[in-house]
């Protein structure tokens, strides 16, 4: 019983002083999120923006282990820093071809459900 | 990096908050209403960046990802008609079997990480740098507490900012030429995909065949 007293109050005290496998975690559930919205939804834009959600879940979890590094020492702290910019312009230029994709293919073919854009499925 | 106090509270706030915004992304049967839920999902993303001290990355989250890229997502949801959704006949979803199996894998995965994987991963990394997170721990109550009543850690606020900046300008300027590349491709590319026919016409760079079939009809 002393043991589960101490267990609780460990869990209590994670809670009160989230640390950088707390901020992992939220990341980890965004990108779940994302994937799930890639996977399973049928309208091409919110399949954009899922990805988008997988991208900003990469970027918390970049600005996370800077932080870390920079409290610990080990590493280099900016690395991590600026890695978000390569991936903030990936995610740019992402969304503007695929958005001239999308008009493109609505132009061409007036849809913009996945399940109807299937000339090159098996 | 352990935060405390009203820090604690606001994470635990922009977290779930960031949470149940991307679900509802997803989950919204409007497309206009994902965006709008993304939106809110950025902004609660760049408020824990702000709470891991990264001000400028912040402010660029919102610049760039709600200022522009949102933006661009709304002009094409209005410009391609989603009506169809709206009216509530066709599913949001896939099939239901691929459905299923999807949120299965999805489930199990997220199992694994959130249980396993990541905190134990954590509890060998804090194991390792046991001492140097302690003495960061008491330099940040320390920093904190030596603060007068009304001061907001300014200087704190600034540093990052300016290491980023010099950080871009120094040894992260190469992929930041790289970055600046892929941008024009970007643009180039854009223009080209979004034109209509009558445009590429006018550009003087249609197929022959093309434009004889175009003429013909």
């Amino acid at each position: 019983m002393l043991q589960e007293a101490s267990r609780a109050s460990t869990a209590l005290e994670s809670i009160k002083h989230p640390d950088l496998s707390k901020f992992l975690v939220i990341a980890a559930i965004l990108f779940i999120i994302g994937v799930a919205g890639v996977l399973t939804r049928r309208n091409l834009l919110v399949i954009f923006m899922s990805i988008e959600l997988i991208l900003n879940a990469a970027n918390l979890n970049f600005i996370a282990f800077s932080r870390y590094l920079q409290d610990t020492g080990h590493g280099d702290p900016m690395s991590g820093l600026n890695f978000i910019n390569p991936d903030r312009f990936v995610a740019a230029a992402e969304a503007a071809i695929g958005l001239g994709i999308v008009i493109a293919l609505y132009r061409n073919r007036e849809t913009i459900w996945i399940d109807e854009i299937d000339l090159m499925k098996w | 990096m352990i935060l405390s106090g009203w820090e604690s509270v606001f994470f635990w706030v922009f977290s779930i908050a960031a949470i149940l915004a991307g679900l509802l992304t997803v989950m919204a049967r409007n497309a206009v209403h994902s965006a709008l839920f993304l939106i809110s999902s950025l902004v609660s993303v760049a408020a824990l960046f702000i709470l891991l001290g990264a001000e400028f990355i912040a402010g660029v989250q919102i610049l760039v990802y709600v200022g522009g890229v949102m933006v661009l997502f709304l002009f094409v949801i209005m410009l391609v008609n989603v009506g169809a959704e709206e009216e509530g006949r066709a599913p949001i979803f896939n099939k239901p079997a691929q459905v299923t199996a999807a949120l299965v894998f999805l489930a199990m995965l997220a199992g694994v990480l959130v249980i396993y994987a990541i905190p134990r991963g954590y509890s060998a990394l804090a194991e390792r740098d046991k001492a140097a997170l302690q003495q960061a721990n008491a330099k940040r109550v320390d920093d904190q507490s030596s603060l007068s009543a009304g001061a907001t850690g300014v200087s704190r606020l600034t540093k990052e900012t300016e290491r980023v900046g010099t950080a871009l300008y120094t040894y992260a300027s190469l992929p930041f030429e790289i970055a600046s590349v892929l941008l024009l491709v970007a643009i180039i590319g854009s223009v080209m995909l979004a034109r209509t026919l009558k445009q590429e016409v006018a550009a003087d760079d249609v197929d022959p065949e093309v434009l004889s079939e175009m003429k013909q009809s």
